[in-house]
């Protein structure tokens, strides 16, 4: 049986936080949700490497070797890297970090706690297909977010559907920067960089070094594809070998405007220089699209069904 | 900043080592220098020497973590190491002050920056291409400038190792300034002094520093340049930078400084580095660093709150 880290349990006094339950748990951090003093509920992510067991049992974070130790403390600086890139941004569509301190011999980031669920739960819920409308919504305001990202010298470089969560209003805010240290990881296998197939640019498989607004700007695309196919485009570094990604153009033609639908298959694009080069070229692209109404014709749902079957 | 960085001296067939080279780096800031002491003025080895410690000295006075104005910097810094030369002639009634070459870079936000006294050499590579380069102050580059010699004449010149421009000299030095240069992953830039140009020149430096990793070529390239000094060979020393994430190896090799508190300073002198005494890529966080960086990300916190 694999043995995996313990979670903090519920009712935890951590400082001046309750933890309530675990709300969520990732390759390098546990997320749960707790109450400050006030009783106002806030998220707390604690820095917990999956691949480092360091607590079987109880509160305290220990390291089993030297090695481990190292290993440890070494991811402790990406984690810092997260925290002092969002502490930077005070964004309504950006996670918001309220506290950052240490205890139990790790580290801890309280960000703003919020209600909704993300547009990954938000595909997978639908019946039917997303609407236009909701998809340019959606990314218009999470572009805004990202913009501002970018202005802090930042790359998300993991823009999925997963990590965009929809507030109960509607608005999306842009999660987890955990992925901004992948650059940093290189060649440390125990710390190694996990890119989400289907969403990452081939240029973070094979070269960090071209790594670019233009990176998100893909992450961004393959999310908006995902919205409409309710599955991810295929991986990038299989695409670079063959690519048997249909456009989008061809897809849905019909059913979405073809300004939008172009505007996915830029973003798709291989090469990094022929994608947007900016959220901003991004952003305006899409303001540009005229408004249409969605027309489903028979054919047009054969061909979509036909498309993503074979897409699949 | 992300970079991968390299410095060794050798002593090619002299019997004392008269450069100095070290290097430096805040949080957001680095700074580079080497000098080149003069060996036939009294205590070349101690004038090099003070130019290199008063860089590092006032490189972390003022770089807090950013200097200011990194040209302004260098200026100031390169006249004053020229004053100090003259103090400490005088403190200790030497007939002849001190003197040194100087070659001083800074990288900041994406740009260097270098100043320049003498016939130590800074190159920047992009690409297998020169695309920055000091221009010595010496008799010979003057010969050339007027076409009365050429490129290919200047390493066998009887005069190829007088220079117009030293800290310490009887005039001031003529110091010349780079422009603020944009600086793109991958770009290399290597810090020399004549020991190590006179055998090799800049296409050769960059094949081998181009395209391979820079911590395994570089060593090899000092190694093959003290070879070709031969029994009369100069001390060779060398700085070199391969800026950005390193990509060419799977070694972790790139010295990261984004964990670094505010007001810290990472600093090497002279010593070869090898893999193994390299900081920052490898090196722990220690208790108090993670403090710093927990009270650093508090204020920011604080300090961005609506």
């Amino acid at each position: 049986m694999a043995v995996t880290n313990q979670a903090l349990v519920g009712g935890y006094q951590l400082l001046n936080y309750r933890i309530d339950r675990q709300i969520s748990r990732g390759g390098f951090s546990i997320v749960y949700r707790a109450f400050d003093e006030t009783g106002a509920p806030v998220a707390i992510k604690e820095y917990l490497p999956s691949s480092l067991v360091l607590r079987t049992e109880g509160d305290i974070v220990r390291a089993s070797s030297a090695e481990n130790l190292t290993s440890f403390r070494y991811g402790m600086k990406c984690f810092f890297e997260e925290g002092r890139a969002l502490a930077k941004i005070n964004h309504p569509n950006v996670v918001r970090v309220l506290n950052f301190f240490r205890a139990n011999e790790t580290v801890y980031m309280v960000m703003r706690y919020e209600r909704g669920r993300t547009l990954q739960q938000q595909i997978q819920m639908r019946q039917d297909q997303m609407s236009e409308r909701l998809v340019r919504h959606v990314f218009m305001h999470l572009l805004n977010g990202l913009r501002e990202v970018h202005t802090h010298k930042l790359l998300h470089l993991d823009i999925k559907p997963a990590n965009i969560y929809l507030r109960t209003d509607g608005t999306p805010v842009l999660l987890d920067f955990g992925a901004a240290r992948q650059t940093l990881t290189s060649g440390r296998p125990k710390l190694a960089p996990m890119y989400t197939p289907g969403f990452a640019a081939p240029e973070q498989y094979r070269e960090p070094d071209r790594l670019g607004p233009w990176t998100d700007v893909y992450g961004v695309g393959a999310s908006m594809f995902a919205c409409l196919a309710a599955f991810a485009p295929q991986a990038a570094d299989a695409r670079v070998q063959e690519d048997h990604l249909v456009s989008a153009k061809k897809i849905w033609a019909g059913q979405y405007s073809e300004n939008i639908l172009e505007v996915i298959d830029w973003c798709l694009r291989l090469d990094p220089l022929e994608r947007p080069q900016s959220v901003f070229a991004l952003q305006k692209a899409i303001r540009d699209i005229p408004q249409t109404k969605r027309k489903l014709t028979f054919m047009g749902n054969l061909k979509k069904m036909l498309f993503s079957q074979i897409g699949a | 900043m992300r970079f991968t960085i390299f410095q060794e001296s050798r002593k090619g067939s002299r019997k004392v080592n008269q450069d100095r080279l070290a290097y430096t780096y805040s949080r957001d800031t680095l700074m580079l220098v080497v000098a080149d002491g003069m060996g036939g003025h009294a205590g070349g080895e101690i004038a090099a020497q003070i130019a290199v410690r008063l860089f590092i000295e006032r490189f972390q006075q003022e770089a807090k973590p950013v200097l200011k104005n990194p040209l302004k910097f260098l200026q100031d810094t390169m006249l004053r190491a020229h004053a100090a030369l003259g103090s400490y002639a005088n403190q200790f009634s030497m007939l002849e002050t001190p003197r040194t070459t100087c070659v001083c870079c800074i990288v900041q936000a994406g740009h260097a920056y270098w100043a320049h006294v003498g016939d130590s050499r800074l190159y920047l590579f992009r690409q297998g291409g020169l695309i920055g380069a000091t221009k010595d102050h010496s008799k010979v580059q003057y010969l050339v400038d007027q076409g009365i010699i050429g490129v290919d004449e200047v390493i066998d010149h009887p005069d190829r190792n007088k220079i117009f421009s030293c800290l310490g000299g009887l005039v001031d030095p003529v110091i010349d300034l780079s422009r603020r240069t944009p600086l793109r992953n991958g770009d290399i830039i290597v810090m020399c002094t004549d020991g190590l140009w006179a055998v090799l020149d800049q296409k050769e430096m960059a094949t081998w520093l181009t395209s391979t990793p820079i911590l395994k070529t570089a060593p090899q390239m000092m190694r093959e340049g003290e070879k070709r000094g031969g029994p009369d060979g100069d001390n060779l020393s060398a700085i070199v930078v391969r800026w950005g994430p390193e990509t060419l190896t799977d070694e972790p090799s790139t010295t990261i400084t984004e964990t670094m508190g505010l007001g810290e300073f990472e600093t090497q002198i002279d010593r070869t580095l090898t893999l193994t005494d390299r900081k920052g890529a490898q090196r722990d966080l220690s208790d108090d660093e993670i403090e710093h960086a927990i009270q650093e990300i508090q204020s920011t916190i604080q300090k961005y709150r609506r």
